[in-house]
């Protein structure tokens, strides 16, 4: 009995290994496949069969998109909003989290109502959009940042975590004369550190793969990042609808026909060169990615 | 009441940027809500549009409206019936991994797609289902079939949406069972050995009731978004030649409002899909009270 269960057991474990071996080549085969069709001469990898492996060999289609202004100015988009976009929303949502956790602050519920209502009820896109015109946000790179400045989720993950920590050594601080600023910054960022990581990674990778913001606030090529500009290569039907100025096209028509460059080529080129980072950092930040969703799970 | 207002006014000034912020992007945007019964056009002043009273609700006549709705519901529908029990069944699968490394890795790697942006998972379809040398399609040709247009096929829409979500964030959203299996007591599945319970009776009476307060919580918050089926998702898969499925809520707002300037409209629909999302989130609210003893806030 207890050898035909072990025996059957250990078949169950052999299947589920291979269950699982299948799941996770269906995460990471997609991006081996997209890397060899992007290293591929395009007009070749158009006929099929580039599964695994580049089958003629070329840098080309790289050297395309790391020579465009397009690309380039896009990526420096993307990493400003990222930077700014994230400290700016982490300092304004904890202020605002550590002043509310004074319990006596007067008007504190009503403030907390303010803010939750915000949460149940928005006015939806366009009179936000209305606003933002109004404000004279559009069409600015600021449009990425200032509306996303204060994050009412965040604010409340914030509020419970600063909650937790031992009144005393705050009032101790007090005591020694130290002021509101003076405690949030020497008291309760240095022990809210992995709760700021992880609010500020999530943060970041919201930045990162924005396009909405990107395609519909701002008209101004100059202004966008770059999943933006890969929403916009993704339904262009030839290349230099999307890439670079005259004098660009020119050259990546001459390039393009030189080097059997094809558009898929290139998107497959451009889609690399957008995931690349965040397929570098992942394994350095999953802990604390993890440690995010556990922290805004438990309702405070 | 004036001293305990000096005494916080540091606290009010930390709260202040936050409480501005809210006001210029959520409650101002409330307020705008007014031009759905107004004749708005941009560049005008909304206060100066003349009201028109429920003019701008005669998209509830239209059944192009109506095929809209239906959109939205047979997505998310299909999205809650695969979406919901698939992280459930992979954390139990994950569970019964022995081998603690492989465990590991299996969770990072399945974490990994929430990261990527719709586009790249737009991105990633494009370059397996085109018909200029995609893998499927040279496939299917190799054996002998006719190439499909996936991308542009009005049957395969909904599939590539459903299969895409499940890719994107099943694994993510295996974090919070996992979580909730560590906390079941391991003496009772000791127990259940000396009993002489198999691994199926264990995962039956032990892990699913283990974790169903979790479940019970996932399903209940997972209620106010039925109505929003994602546009980040929908829009980059989106074509004139799928768009008779393809078009949900959120992408109607979008075409009518931002790419061709009825903004009256495209608010009216915006605050339909509001006010029934606010009664989701209370009816929600109500439910979580009856079963959880609490409220979500």
């Amino acid at each position: 009995m207890g050898v035909m269960r072990s025996r059957s057991e250990r078949w169950a474990q052999v299947v589920l290994i291979v269950v699982m071996l299948l799941i996770c080549a269906s995460v990471i085969y997609p991006f081996l496949y997209m890397l060899a069709i992007s290293l591929n001469e395009g007009a070749d990898a158009a006929k099929g069969g580039v599964y695994l492996w580049p089958r003629s060999f070329t840098l080309a289609n790289y050297e395309i998109v790391l020579g465009n202004e397009v690309i380039r100015h896009a990526y420096l988009v993307t990493i400003a909003r990222t930077i700014l976009g994230t400290l700016s929303s982490l300092l304004i949502t904890l202020l605002a989290a550590y002043g509310l956790s004074y319990k006596r602050l007067p008007f504190r519920a009503p403030i907390m109502t303010y803010i939750l209502i915000t949460m149940l009820f928005s006015g939806g896109l366009i009179p936000l959009y209305i606003q933002l015109n109004h404000l004279g946000l559009l069409n600015t790179f600021w449009v990425f940042i200032i509306p996303g400045m204060f994050s009412v989720w965040n604010m409340f993950v914030m509020l419970k975590f600063v909650n937790g920590i031992p009144e005393a050594l705050i009032e101790s601080a007090e005591l020694d004369g130290s002021g509101p600023f003076r405690v949030l910054f020497s008291i309760v960022v240095p022990l809210s550190k992995p709760m700021l990581a992880a609010l500020g990674l999530f943060t970041a990778v919201g930045h990162w793969n924005d396009w909405f913001a990107g395609a519909f606030y701002v008209t101004d090529q100059q202004l966008i990042p770059v999943q933006t500009f890969l929403q916009q290569l993704l339904s262009a039907s030839d290349i230099s609808a999307v890439i670079g100025s005259n004098t660009n096209q020119e050259a990546l028509a001459r390039d393009s026909a030189m080097q059997n460059i094809t558009l898929m080529s290139i998107k497959m080129a451009v889609v690399m060169v957008s995931t690349l980072p965040i397929l570098c950092v992942y394994p350095f930040l999953q802990k604390y990615f993890v440690k995010g969703v556990l922290i805004g799970s438990v309702k405070g | 009441m004036l001293a305990r207002l000096v005494k916080y006014r540091w606290q009010y000034m930390m709260i202040l940027p936050g409480v501005v912020l809210l006001f210029l992007f959520s409650y101002v945007p409330m307020f705008g809500i007014q031009i759905a019964f107004r004749d708005f056009r941009i560049g005008t002043s909304m206060w100066e549009s003349p009201w028109v009273g429920w003019d701008n609700f005669s998209f509830l006549k239209e059944p192009q409206f109506w095929v809209v709705v239906q959109n939205t519901l047979w997505i998310s529908a299909f999205k809650f019936i695969f979406g919901f029990p698939a992280p459930i069944l992979l954390a139990l699968m994950i569970n019964e991994i022995r081998s603690s490394i492989f465990k590991r890795f299996v969770q990072s790697v399945s974490y990994l797609p929430h990261f990527f942006s719709w586009i790249v998972v737009a991105y990633i379809l494009q370059a397996f289902l085109t018909m200029d040398g995609g893998m499927v399609n040279d496939m299917i040709q190799k054996s002998g079939g006719e190439p499909i247009f996936f991308l542009g096929s009005t049957e395969w829409f909904r599939p590539m949406v459903i299969g895409s979500s499940l890719w994107k964030e099943t694994g993510w959203n295996t974090i919070l069972y996992l979580a909730a299996i560590t906390t079941i007591d391991p003496q009772l599945y000791e127990a259940a050995k000396v009993e002489g319970a198999g691994k199926w009776a264990q995962i039956r009476y032990i892990t699913l009731p283990g974790i169903l307060p979790t479940i019970s919580i996932v399903l209940i918050l997972s209620i106010p978004s039925l109505i929003t089926v994602g546009m980040d998702q929908i829009y980059p898969l989106m074509n004139t030649a799928n768009m008779a499925v393809a078009d949900v809520l959120d992408t109607y707002v979008l075409r009518n409002g931002l790419q061709q300037g009825y903004f009256s409209i495209a608010t009216a629909v915006g605050l339909l899909s509001s006010v029934i999302s606010l009664i989701l989130v209370l009816v929600t609210n109500q439910i979580s009270r009856k079963m959880n003893g609490e409220g979500l806030w």
